[in-house]
C-alpha cells in the first residue's frame, strides 16, 4: 500500500502551506503584472491605429511609428495616393502632443486633425468636431471634468467638447479629435499634413497597395496596418525591456526565497518523520523525490494563483482607473512558467540538502 | 522538530534562571532559514526603493536640458511644459521679444523626437535645433565639435557607445541621412537623451521653415524671470512665458506620473510579499515551538510578554531585511551605473527612512498571526505528552 507522504506533509499545516503558496504566487505576479500592464499599455497605444479602418498608413520616409514621433508631408501625397489604383480613400491627418488644460487640471492628449468625413474611431456619444471644437476620451472627461458642453484650452485655443470616443485613455495620455484645418492653422502647419491613412478597394491586398503607393510617391514609408501597430507597440517593449528583465530576476530571487523557505521549515518540522521513513526503509533518493514534489506543487499552485491574481487585476485595476489597462498575453504567462520552473529547482535545495543529512539511527535517540 | 532547546546555548541560559533572549535565540537557532527569510525580504525592500529611485531618476533626467538653459522660456500661448509640448512660433518673434523691457536675449531653438532604430531597438533621443554662436546647443563635448552645417548631428556619448556610434558615423533620421559630429557628455537620460543639431535642419525635416518652438530668454541683471514673463505675456498676445523652474516641474510630473500606476502596484505587490515572509518565518517558528511557549505561559510569563516575543522576531528580520535590501539597493546603483549608465537611480536617506519606518509597519502586520496563536496557546498543553 503506497502512503501519499509529499501530500500529507504538504496539508499537514494548512496555513503554513496556504502562507508559502499565497508568497510564491506575489512573487510570480510581480513579474506577470508588470508584463501586463506593458501590454495593456502597448494596445492602448494603437487603439486609434487598429481602428481606424485603414489597410495602409503613409508616413514621411523612415517613419514607421506615431507615439512621440515627428513626420510631415506635403498635403498634396493624400491627393496623390488618393489617385494610385486600388486605394478607395485616402485620410489625411494632423498629430500632435498637447496639454488639454481645463482650469487647474491639465493632460496629455496626442491630437488628431481629421476631415470631418473621415470617420476613423467611432463616436462614443457626441457628433465630430468643425472648427473650433474636439472630441476627448470619455476617460479623460471624467479626469479633467471635460464633459460635452465644456471648454478645454490647448495650443494657446479654446475647444468646446462636442463629443466623446472610449478605450483610448493610457498610462500617460489618449487620444482627442479636431477638424483638421483649424487644426493646421493653429500649427501654422497649413499644407502639411503628418500621417495619411488609406483604405483599400476590396481584393486589393495591404502590402501590395504599401508597395503601389511607395513607388508612386518619393519620400513616403506606407506601411501596412498591421506592420505599422506592430512597429507602434514595439515601442514600448523596446523601452521597457531592461526594466521587465531586472523584474523577472527580482521576482525569481524572491520566489526561489519564499518556495525555499516555505519547504525548508516544513521539511525542518518534519526532520523526524523523513527519518522514521528512513528507518523503516525509504531510500534517501525517494526521500528527495517527496521534497522535490512538494515543491513542485507547492510552486504551480503558486503559478496558476498568480495567475487567477492576475485575472482578478486585469478586471479590477479598469474599474479603479480607465487609463489602467492589464493585457495577458500567453507568451507573457510562459514567461511566468519559465521563472517558475527554475524557481521550484532553486528552492528544492535547501530541503533537499537537509534531508539528504537525516540519519536514520536519529529517531531512536530521544 | 527544532525547538528553543535545541539551541546550544539556550539550556545554560535557562538553567541559570537568568533573563533568556528568547527571540533573538530562535532567529538564531536555524541560520539558513532566517538567512532565507531575510534574503526574501531584502528582496522586496531593494525592489521598492530601486523602482523609486528610478522614477525619482527619471523625474531628474527629464530636465536635463532646460537645467543648464536661461531662465526664462517662451512658447505658443497655452506652452506650460518644455519637453510634452507642441509649441510653433515664428522665428521672427525674437526681434520683438529683445525689444520687451527687462529681456537681455532671446534666443530661438527647436526640438522633437527623433525616433532612431539602432540594433533593431528603438532610441528615442530628445533633438534639440539651435543656432550656431547661440545658447541652446551641446554644453560639454566628450569628443568632436558642434554641428555647423545641416545634416550634422551631436549624440549623446552614452547613447553612441551602446550602439558603436563614433564621430563620423552616419544616423538615419526620416529619411535623412545625419552625420555624427560631436558627442555630447552629461547628456544621458534612460527616456530622452539629448541629441543636438542646427535648428535649420529640424525645421527642413518637420518642413517648417521660418519657425521656432521655443525662445530661450535671458533676463537683463536684476530682471525677476516671473515678473519678466509676466510683462512678456502682457506685451506679445500668443505666446506663453514661464520660468525654468515650472516648465521643469509640469516636465517632471508628466513623465513620472506616467510611472504612477505601475509602481504602486510593484510596491503593494514587493510590500505583500514582506508581510508574508515576515508572517511565515515568525509563524512557523513560533508555532513549532508551541510547546516551549506553553511551558514559558505555564511558569508565569504574561501575554503580554509573548506578543512582545513575536513582535520582537517580526521587527528584528523586518530591519534586518530593510538593512540588507538598502544594501543590495545601493549595490544595485553602482553595477547600474557602470553597465547601464542611461538609468539613473535616485536612492536617498529620506527613502531608506521610510522603508524603515514600512518596515515596523509590515512587522506588525505580519506579527499577528504569531500574536493570535500565542494568545490562544493554553498552558496546560506543556503537561499533555
Amino acid at each position: 500500500m503506497s502512503v501519499p507522504v509529499a501530500r500529507r506533509q504538504l496539508l499537514a499545516r494548512k496555513g503554513r502551506t496556504l502562507a508559502g503558496l499565497l508568497g510564491i504566487a506575489l512573487a510570480l505576479l510581480l513579474v506577470l503584472a508588470l508584463t501586463g500592464i506593458l501590454a495593456g499599455a502597448e494596445q492602448r497605444l494603437t487603439g486609434y491605429i487598429d481602428r481606424s479602418g485603414a489597410n495602409v498608413v503613409v508616413a514621411q520616409e523612415g517613419v514607421r511609428t506615431m507615439h512621440m514621433t515627428e513626420s510631415a508631408l506635403p498635403a498634396q501625397a493624400a491627393n496623390a495616393i488618393a489617385a494610385i489604383p486600388g486605394v478607395e480613400r485616402a485620410i489625411p491627418i494632423v498629430y500632435v502632443p498637447t496639454m488639454l488644460e481645463r482650469g487647474n487640471k491639465r493632460a496629455l492628449v496626442y491630437l488628431i486633425g481629421e476631415d470631418r468625413s473621415a470617420e476613423t474611431l467611432a463616436l462614443a456619444s457626441g457628433r465630430r468636431a468643425a472648427a473650433g471644437e474636439i472630441v476627448v476620451d470619455e476617460a479623460l472627461a471624467d479626469m479633467i471634468g471635460a464633459g460635452r458642453g465644456t471648454t478645454v484650452a490647448s495650443l494657446g485655443r479654446r475647444f468646446r467638447v462636442v463629443g466623446e470616443i472610449a478605450g483610448t485613455a493610457s498610462l500617460a495620455s489618449s487620444i482627442a479629435l479636431a477638424e483638421r484645418s483649424d487644426l493646421s492653422r493653429v500649427l501654422r502647419s497649413e499644407g502639411t499634413v503628418n500621417y495619411v491613412f488609406v483604405r483599400g478597394q476590396e481584393g486589393v491586398a495591404a502590402e501590395e497597395l504599401a508597395a503601389r503607393i511607395e513607388r508612386a510617391v518619393p519620400g513616403v514609408t506606407a506601411s501596412t496596418r498591421a506592420e505599422f501597430s506592430r512597429s507602434e507597440r514595439r515601442l514600448v517593449g523596446d523601452m521597457s525591456t531592461d526594466i521587465v528583465r531586472a523584474m523577472i530576476l527580482v521576482g525569481f530571487l524572491i520566489g526561489v526565497a519564499v518556495a525555499g523557505l516555505v519547504a525548508y521549515n516544513a521539511t525542518l518540522s518534519q526532520l523526524r518523520d523523513y527519518a522514521v521513513l528512513r528507518a523503516l526503509g525509504l531510500r534517501a533518493r525517494q526521500a528527495l523525490t517527496v521534497v522535490l514534489a512538494q515543491v513542485g506543487v507547492l510552486v504551480v499552485s503558486g503559478f496558476l494563483l498568480a495567475l487567477a491574481l492576475v485575472v482578478l487585476l486585469a478586471w479590477l485595476l479598469p474599474q479603479l482607473s480607465p487609463t489602467l489597462a492589464v493585457s495577458i498575453q500567453r507568451g507573457d504567462v510562459l514567461l511566468s512558467f519559465a521563472v517558475a520552473a527554475p524557481v521550484s529547482a532553486v528552492a528544492a535545495a535547501f530541503p533537499v540538502l537537509r534531508v539528504a543529512r537525516v540519519d536514520p539511527a536519529s529517531v531512536f535517540r530521544r | 522538530m527544532s525547538s528553543i532547546t535545541d539551541c546550544p546555548r539556550a539550556p545554560a541560559a535557562l538553567a541559570l534562571g537568568g533573563r533568556v533572549p528568547v527571540a533573538r535565540r530562535q532567529l538564531l537557532c536555524e541560520p539558513a532559514k532566517l538567512a532565507v527569510s531575510v534574503l526574501a525580504i531584502a528582496a522586496a525592500v531593494a525592489l521598492v526603493l530601486l523602482l523609486t529611485g528610478l522614477r525619482r531618476g527619471i523625474g531628474e533626467q527629464v530636465t536635463l536640458y532646460i537645467d543648464r538653459q536661461p531662465a526664462l522660456l517662451v512658447g505658443q500661448a497655452g506652452a506650460r511644459n518644455f519637453i510634452g509640448q507642441t509649441s510653433v512660433l515664428p522665428e521672427t518673434l525674437g526681434v520683438r521679444l529683445e525689444r520687451v523691457s527687462g529681456v537681455a536675449a532671446a534666443t530661438p531653438i527647436s526640438k522633437q523626437f527623433a525616433m532612431l532604430t539602432l540594433h533593431g531597438r528603438r532610441v528615442l533621443p530628445l533633438l534639440v535645433g539651435f543656432d550656431p554662436g547661440k545658447p541652446g546647443g551641446p554644453w560639454d563635448l566628450a569628443a568632436g565639435r558642434a554641428p555647423r552645417a545641416r545634416g550634422e548631428i551631436v549624440l549623446d556619448r552614452v547613447l553612441a557607445d551602446e550602439h558603436g556610434l563614433k564621430v563620423g558615423s552616419i544616423v538615419e533620421h526620416r529619411g535623412t541621412p545625419l552625420r555624427v559630429v560631436g558627442l555630447s557628455r552629461g547628456t544621458t537620460a534612460w527616456m530622452t537623451p539629448l541629441a543636438f543639431a542646427m535648428r535649420a535642419t529640424l525645421n527642413a525635416l518637420s518642413r517648417q521653415p521660418g519657425t521656432a518652438t521655443f525662445f530661450l530668454v535671458r533676463p537683463g541683471a536684476g530682471v525677476s524671470p516671473v515678473a519678466l514673463a509676466a510683462g512678456i505675456e502682457r506685451a506679445l498676445p500668443g505666446v506663453s512665458a514661464f520660468t525654468r523652474e515650472e516648465a521643469a516641474a509640469n516636465d517632471r510630473s508628466l513623465f513620472t506620473g506616467a510611472f504612477n500606476g505601475v509602481l504602486l502596484a510593484m510596491v503593494t505587490i514587493a510590500f505583500a510579499v514582506a508581510i508574508m515572509v515576515i508572517g511565515l518565518t515568525v509563524y512557523s517558528s513560533t508555532s513549532e515551538r508551541g510547546r516551549e511557549y506553553a511551558t514559558l505561559k505555564a511558569l508565569g510569563l504574561r501575554r503580554r510578554a509573548l506578543l512582545r516575543l513575536a513582535a520582537g522576531q517580526a521587527g528584528a528580520l523586518a530591519l534586518a531585511g530593510t538593512a540588507l535590501g538598502a544594501g543590495l539597493a545601493f549595490a544595485g546603483l553602482s553595477v547600474a551605473a557602470a553597465v547601464a549608465p542611461k538609468y539613473l537611480i535616485v536612492v536617498t536617506a529620506e527613502s531608506v527612512a521610510l522603508m524603515g519606518a514600512a518596515a515596523l509597519a509590515m512587522a506588525l502586520a505580519a506579527a499577528f498571526l504569531p500574536a493570535r496563536y500565542l494568545a490562544r496557546l493554553d498552558p496546560a498543553s506543556a503537561f499533555r505528552r
